[in-house]
């Protein structure tokens, strides 16, 4: 049918959106996944490893249509009931805080592993990312909202992510206005995608078919341009003058927090926007995003999400983020390659003690030792090896390779 | 540097002089010239001229910080990467169904051919009428009249080209115009210039608005 067409023999096609890393890339992701795990321990997070696939019920909760559509489900044939493969860990985490953590005391986690989707995304094409991320359970209020945010930018900036844009807003100010004019669920739906396609025609047109004061609907519409780096909080404070209490509550936390995350990262620009609601269905309170240039979304987002652990049987305050290593890959700026053939050192094929005492002693410090095989095709040299092990009298020692010419 | 994305014909004649107002003109006639990227006269922004059905994914990718589409284009994409936030009131139109008068509604599912997959989908759903859809990619009125479809969901304008081939235009899905969409994250990054653009087009727009009225 097609001029070019797949070869017949197409078995080594994989699914779509589904990759492999080959070893380069493998490598460095391996090294972020180090250093990204190492920086969340040095901040006293614990490491938890949820299970790839559990119960559907459990999976699901609070999470909404949306994480619904994208779990893989199969049947158990243990227990006839329905299975899914996580698609999000966050779930996960807070029913591992819900069923483990005792006492009241804060709870501090950590995650990183697969999940997969059943919709590639749209930029990345991919349904099988690396989530990784980090929850703080057991506190609420700004300080454990500006620990989860400094996480976050100094693990991405650990990762080799420079220029981090932060994305501030608060989803009790949206929440907080459809109460007050008392909209029906389906209204506040509308006017919540509306606002995030910041469609302000649109916007005014299904504001204006509300039945509601003109002094809200013009809070409403006026959202829409709450948004930029200076000025923002002040112009909100002036906008939104009539809106209820829990709307300068949450406009004061936002500013606090702001003013915190000057003084403690004073080289992050911040960006303010009050009508940007990701995850609106089960936030509570500040949510967070980081951007990059070249990037045309959020490379990691969070926000606060009390209760979430309700539904498991404890519902404690918790704020978390989380974001997926093959897009922080793409993006950070560490070493193309940390390990090489470059460095590695090239053992001949011979038997001798000597030489594997030699050799085990190297790769005890660290160091990587290729033994030849007998009778293999080309020498150090022709593999690129800078240094070989020679036999000096008794001993074995690293020699650099002679080159073909000498 | 701001790039924004526009595509050619229609809607990109009648960007021109929006954008002119608001002091980017191209330095280049992209009718006289096989470039893509066309740099303007300030030194800050450059156009890609790209087919209008590809502008919504340019611009939600970040290959352009803003972009200037149709409202057609955008409900048919189903993307939630975008903001759109200010109509330009330029390409006006209508998408309608269309089909041949007098016709008798068909007791058998619906078929309807259109480039406009999505939004058909969508509208004969919302109407209660089970629809199959065909995707064609042009010259839609021939359809009905070779028994491809019963009816057509396309742009009218003035209504020429339906008339002329036996057709008449039915129902309103909804009134077209083009819209500034802007990226996420450029909004976010760039937003100084972004804002002062887009504020600019929409006092040139809404001064437009109000010498017609």
């Amino acid at each position: 049918m097609f001029p070019f067409s797949y070869p017949a023999d197409d078995r080594w096609l994989l699914p779509e959106g589904i990759e492999e890393l080959l070893p380069e890339e493998a490598e460095r992701l391996e090294l972020l996944r180090r250093r990204v795990l190492d920086r969340f321990a040095a901040w006293g997070y614990r490491l938890v490893m949820p299970p790839l696939i559990e119960f559907i019920d459990s999976l699901l909760t609070g999470a909404g249509h949306d994480l619904d559509i994208q779990t893989f489900k199969l049947i158990d044939q243990a227990s006839g009931r329905l299975l899914g493969i996580r698609a999000d860990m966050t779930p996960q985490v807070a029913r591992i805080d819900a069923r483990t953590h005792a006492g009241d005391t804060p709870g501090r986690f950590c995650y990183l592993g697969s999940v997969l989707h059943t919709q590639a995304d749209r930029l990345e094409k991919s349904r099988s990312p690396i989530q990784f991320g980090a929850e703080l359970y057991g506190h609420s209020g700004r300080a454990s909202d500006l620990e989860i945010i400094r996480l976050m930018l100094e693990v991405l900036t650990t990762a080799g992510v420079e220029r981090i844009h932060l994305d501030l807003g608060h989803v009790g100010i949206f929440r907080g206005l459809a109460r007050q004019a008392g909209l029906t669920g389906e209204q506040e739906g509308e006017l919540f995608s509306l606002l995030q396609q910041k469609a302000r025609p649109e916007l005014t047109a299904a504001v204006a078919s509300l039945d509601i004061d003109p002094p809200l609907a013009r809070m409403f519409t006026e959202l829409v341009d709450l948004n930029g780096r200076h000025g923002v909080m002040e112009r909100a404070r002036e906008c939104l003058s009539e809106a209820n209490a829990a709307v300068h509550m949450a406009l004061e936390e936002l500013a606090v927090l702001a003013e915190r995350l000057g003084d403690c990262c004073p080289e992050v620009p911040v960006n303010f926007d009050l009508a940007e609601l990701r995850g609106y269905r089960y936030q509570t309170g500040v949510v967070f995003a980081a951007f990059v240039p070249g990037y045309g979304r959020e490379i990691a987002r969070g926000g606060r999400y009390d209760d979430i652990g309700k539904v498991f049987g404890r519902a404690r305050p918790a704020t978390g983020f989380s974001a997926d290593l093959k897009v922080v890959l793409r993006l950070s700026g560490l070493g193309e390659s940390f390990v090489g053939s470059g460095e590695a050192i090239f053992a001949p094929a011979v038997s001798d003690p000597a030489l594997i005492a030699a050799i085990r002693e190297l790769r005890d410090a660290g160091r990587i030792v290729i033994e030849a095989l007998p009778g293999q095709q080309g020498d150090a040299a022709a593999h690129g090896f800078r240094s070989e092990l020679r036999r000096n009298g008794e001993r074995w020692c690293v020699c650099p390779v002679a080159s073909k010419d000498t | 540097m701001l790039t924004i994305a526009v595509s050619k014909g229609r809607i990109y004649q009648e960007a021109l002089p929006l954008l002119a107002e608001a002091g980017i003109v191209p330095s280049v006639d992209p009718d006289k010239s096989r470039k893509l990227i066309l740099p303007t006269e300030r030194d800050d922004v450059q156009l890609v001229i790209i087919r209008a059905a590809d502008v919504p994914t340019y611009v939600e990718y970040g290959a352009a910080d803003l972009g200037i589409a149709g409202k057609d284009v955008l409900v048919e994409y189903e993307g939630e990467g975008l903001y759109e936030p200010l109509d330009l009131g330029i390409a006006r139109c209508r998408l309608m169904t269309a089909g041949p008068p007098g016709r008798p509604v068909a007791s058998r599912r619906l078929r309807v051919a259109t480039k406009y997959v999505n939004t058909a989908k969508r509208f004969f759903a919302r109407r209660g009428v089970q629809a199959e859809v065909i995707k064609l990619y042009g010259s839609m009125e021939l359809a009905p009249l070779v028994g491809l479809a019963d009816c057509i969901v396309d742009l009218v304008d003035t209504g020429n080209t339906l008339r002329a081939n036996g057709l008449a235009p039915q129902e309103l899905i909804m009134d077209i115009s083009s819209r500034l969409v802007v990226n996420k994250a450029a909004m976010k990054m760039k937003h100084g210039p972004i804002t002062e653009l887009a504020g600019h087009l929409a006092r040139i727009v809404s001064a437009r608005a109000a010498r017609e009225r």
